[in-house]
């Protein structure tokens, strides 16, 4: 049963299995290399260097590190950021109690589903947009509601104290709708029987959420703080359209400072930009290991 | 022609060795059964020969040729998977034509060959179907037709039949077996349910932990198991265990019974020291539930199930040590009630304290 | 099923529960339901102070019919599908294969790839900023729509990846071994048996990719400079600071704009929620 075939095909055929994921992986893998992978040690190394982004570099060292140290437009992006981070992660419980008023079966329930999901598939564009026409002042539908109610009229987005909190608030409309689809998914796919047998045990209402209902929703909680701490850090897009930073640049956040500083009309800071995004990576560095982590004990399990 | 022959053939997942160097073969044309209880690495080996685990050392052959290290699909096997692996999206004739199709047959062979085995397995009015409007005993089918369109020169099966019910299993098991007898082909199959593997297999290899415990056949395994173990798998209800001491006496051995009952068995060639502790095993279809004399062992009933063609009575002895005995069905007891074990000589195994037989009670010879 | 169906509780809590589901809808949608109003306002509204009563007259398709026209937002809104279609194709195209390759076979730097690709999908954006607007620049695809398409396809393969290895691995890997045993080779397994299986992924993975790109502004911002290139989220930005106080053209814009992913989402919810909530259910 002695075959011969050509020592070319029997070395493809010998290593096919050995080769072939790498053959299936190239493609994606080169592109995901050379677009994100390169380039986070690229903006490390760009970050020592004093670079306007088109002359040449300068070797600076620490220095953009020192200038961050001694930046009150630092300061306030990092505190906004941590702002950011706290109040969004509302949505997770918010999104929870939206799921848990939504998880039934009336008439036409599933057409509401839809329409409380819907500010998620919005752009933030929009939503930035719509928001502050929202809290405009004289003509905004928010602005109206506190003058009829309280008599002062607030011009939410020029207000130092509270624009950061109405740009988070315009975050945590389409946010709450992404954790409540989440939840939803997650309560649909309780096992029925053990909600039977733990009435049956006599727990309900609070006890029952909190003992059954909430343990088995465990993977829906983690993915809506994953998603919402990533969606904190990465706020960008409502900062930009609402208020450019402003006033005073008292609504900045970190990645809206740092492409201010790399691309702003006053010059471009590459190097500078370039150490305040790696300060957000490392932060965010801390929230990926964790999910890393979790991700690598699911497989060692599995 | 094929024959398999596997010699000294050692699985490692990292540094657990999960088959721990089995080494025998299987003649052209035999039907071979890997059995043995979950985790002892039949499917493991099974799926070595089918090549899709490497085999970390020693050395396979099919048909004369070394397979050890060559491809699935260069070995010339076909195998029906567990959970039969059809291609949900391939209608019948597809899901069998598949593996033809891919490796460059002609149309009218697939067809030709299609037909043919749609036809042995009943598959003929079904061929348009997909998996999903198909029975389990159907989907069976499919994957047996699949492998057979092959010609392959061995079968391999895995467990295929423990995902039907107990009717379908019995049923599907005669019509592997006729199968075999028509194509002639060499068939290994794992299973773990012993009586499938005596009612199919010409040659059963009992396996537990990655080692061979014993290889024979049916009968072979009943009457002569080398060990407890062996004992222990092979029949059903399984085999009664008495611990008790040995001692030699003359061309016989005097072994004491819990309870002090003593029963003379032939020795043979065994030898025996003064005293040597032992397990007695005795089938629960050998024990004599209605013995006048010879070795009885009172007991006490603790519960009977009537199962019409025979009955079982559960019975505790003096020591508190239980014993399964089949009787025939016309046999009643009530719990409680006083029982005599009898326990015929001829049908003793008898074990050393390290589990390989002294004695099998060979009731063939 | 928890909380109770309102069906099993007293008569008032189930009449209560449909009064109150409507109101809460109409609040959580005042904002959206507030611009939908103001971009039929005609303009004389505005002026005259009427931001929240009734319209005083239908003005949506002289409103809508103003933004077409005046406005370069056709032009937009065609970018955007000019990046986002060859970004679904190129991102979902690249993960079929990466997730095969990733679920299907064990190698060493199995797991090593994989969370390389789950890792990057989280990053800042930020810190590719700057790298990712050079190389553009210098491959001479800034201000142009294939040098978004690339970045985007590169991106989105990270999450793409993830999402179809995790499908695949939820597949019968008999399916495969099956195969391999009948000779089939390794790219006909993956032509012939798991891509026509993957189908729900890839629409599922579509329609998301689809919205995602739809709705990116920053990288719109960074690569892009021009009209000629620009996508309708970075023009509608634009276009508000030209429409200054024309409220309702800057509503009927935000509608315009929103619509796609809106439309694409109403057509293919079942698909879009399986995306999103992958691994909200097991593990």
């Amino acid at each position: 049963m002695s075959r011969t075939v050509p020592a070319t095909s029997s070395y493809w055929k010998r290593n096919q299995q050995r080769l072939a994921p790498w053959l299936f992986l190239a493609p994606g893998m080169i592109m995901f290399s050379i677009y994100v992978i390169i380039p986070i040690f690229e903006s490390i190394w760009i970050s020592f260097y004093d670079w306007d982004g088109l002359g040449a570099k300068t070797w600076i060292g620490m220095a953009n590190y020192v200038e961050l140290l001694d930046d009150e437009a630092f300061y306030t992006s990092l505190k906004n950021n941590i702002l950011w981070l706290v109040l969004y992660l509302l949505a997770v419980p918010a999104g929870l109690a939206v799921a848990l008023f939504l998880n039934q079966t009336v008439a036409g329930i599933r057409l509401y589903k839809s329409l409380f999901f819907f500010p998620f598939v919005i752009s933030q564009v929009v939503v930035g947009l719509i928001f502050t026409w929202f809290y405009a002042p004289d003509f905004g539908l928010l602005s109206a509601l506190i003058k009829a109610v309280s008599g002062q009229s607030i011009a939410i987005l020029a207000d130092e104290r509270y624009v950061t909190l109405g740009i988070i608030a315009a975050g945590l409309w389409p946010q709450i709708a992404y954790c409540m689809i989440l939840y939803l998914t997650g309560l649909n796919n309780i096992n029925p029987e053990q909600v039977e047998a733990a009435r049956m045990d006599g727990a309900k209402g609070w006890s029952l959420l909190w003992n059954i209902i909430l343990p088995q929703l465990g993977p829906a909680t983690f993915i809506a703080v994953v998603v919402t701490v990533i969606g904190a850090l990465r706020s960008f897009d409502l900062v930009s359209i609402m208020t450019d930073g402003g006033p005073y640049g008292s609504s900045r956040v970190l990645s809206f400072y740092m492409y201010e500083q790399a691309l702003s009309e006053y010059g471009y800071r590459m190097g500078y930009g370039a150490a305040i995004a790696v300060v957000l990576f490392m932060i965010m560095m801390v929230f990926i290991t964790l999910f890393i982590v979790r991700m690598l004990m699911q497989e060692r399990h599995a | 022609m094929a024959d398999v022959t596997l010699r000294n053939v050692t699985k490692q997942f990292g540094a657990v060795s999960v088959i721990k160097g089995v080494d025998f073969s299987i003649a052209d044309g035999e039907f071979c059964v890997f059995v043995g209880p979950s985790g002892c690495g039949k499917s493991t080996l099974l799926r070595m020969i089918a090549g899709l685990e490497e085999i970390s050392s020693g050395e396979l052959k099919i048909g004369g040729n070394d397979m050890t290290h060559v491809g699935p699909s260069e070995r010339g096997v076909a195998m029906v998977f567990q959970s039969y692996a059809l291609y949900p999206h391939m209608t019948v004739s597809d899901n069998i034509g598949f593996g033809l199709r891919m490796t460059g047959h002609d149309k009218a062979e697939i067809e030709k060959r299609t037909a043919r085995a749609a036809k042995m397995l009943q598959l003929e009015p079904l061929l348009t179907r997909k998996p999903s409007q198909l029975s389990g005993g159907q989907r069976q089918r499919v994957a047996i037709g699949r492998a057979i369109v092959r010609n392959p020169e061995v079968f391999l099966f895995d467990e295929p039949l423990s995902n039907l019910d107990a009717a379908l299993r019995v049923q599907m098991r005669t019509e592997i077996s006729t199968l075999h007898q028509d194509l002639k082909a060499t068939m290994i199959y794992v299973t773990h349910d012993q009586v499938e593997a005596m009612t199919m297999a010409d040659k059963i290899v009992v396996l537990s932990a990655g080692s061979i415990e014993q290889i024979g056949s049916p009968l072979e395994l009943y009457h002569r198991p080398k060990n407890l173990f062996v004992a222990g798998f092979i029949g059903s209800p399984k085999m009664n265990f008495l611990t008790a001491t040995a001692a030699p006496a003359g061309d016989q051995i005097r072994v004491t019974l819990p309870g002090g009952v003593d029963i003379l068995l032939p020795a043979g060639n065994a030898r025996i020291s003064e005293g040597q502790a032992v397990t007695l095993g005795i089938r629960p279809e050998h024990i004599d539930a209605y013995a006048k004399d010879g070795a009885i062992l009172p007991a006490k009933l603790r519960l009977a199930e009537y199962l019409g063609s025979e009955t079982m009575f559960y019975v505790s002895l003096a020591d508190g040590s239980d014993i399964a005995v089949k009787a025939d069905g016309l046999a009643t007891a009530h719990p409680g009630a006083d029982f005599r074990v009898g326990i015929p000589p001829k049908a003793c195994h008898l074990f050393d304290a390290q589990g390989v037989a002294i004695i099998n009670g060979d009731l063939t010879k | 099923m928890f909380p109770t169906p309102v069906q099993k509780a007293a008569p008032w809590v189930r009449h209560a529960y449909t009064i109150i589901l409507p109101i809460a809808l109409i609040v959580w949608l005042l904002p959206l339901i507030g611009v939908a109003i103001t971009s039929i306002r005609p303009s004389g509204d505005l002026a005259a102070g009427n931001y929240f009563g009734m319209p005083s007259r239908f003005a949506g398709i002289e409103n809508y019919t103003a933004v077409f026209r005046d406005s370069p937002i056709g032009w937009y809104i065609l970018n955007s599908f000019k990046v986002t279609i060859p970004t679904v194709i190129g991102a979902v195209g690249l993960a079929c294969l990466s997730g095969f390759a990733l679920a299907v076979y064990k190698f060493r730097a199995n797991l090593i790839v994989f969370f390389l690709f789950v890792a990057g999908n989280f990053i800042p954006f930020q810190i590719l900023m700057v790298p990712v607007r050079d190389m553009t620049l210098k491959a001479g695809l800034y201000d142009s729509i294939s040098g978004l398409v690339l970045f985007h396809v590169a991106f989105q393969t990270g999450f793409c990846t993830l999402f179809m290895r995790n499908f695949i691995k939820s597949l019968p890997f008999a399916l495969i071994e099956s195969a391999r045993v009948e000779g089939v080779s390794e790219w006909r397994i993956f032509r012939y048996i798991v891509l026509p299986l993957m189908r729900p992924a890839i629409a599922a993975l579509s329609v998301l990719v689809f919205t995602f790109i739809w709705n990116d502004y920053f990288w719109a911002t960074v690569l892009v400079q021009g009209q000629h290139a620009m996508p309708v989220t970075a023009g509608l930005y634009s276009l508000n600071g030209q429409w200054i106080a024309a409220w309702h053209l800057v509503s009927a814009g935000s509608i315009v704009a929103a619509m796609p992913p809106v439309l694409m989402f109403f057509l293919m919810q079942k698909h879009f929620i399986a995306g999103l909530t992958l691994g909200a259910t097991k593990g």
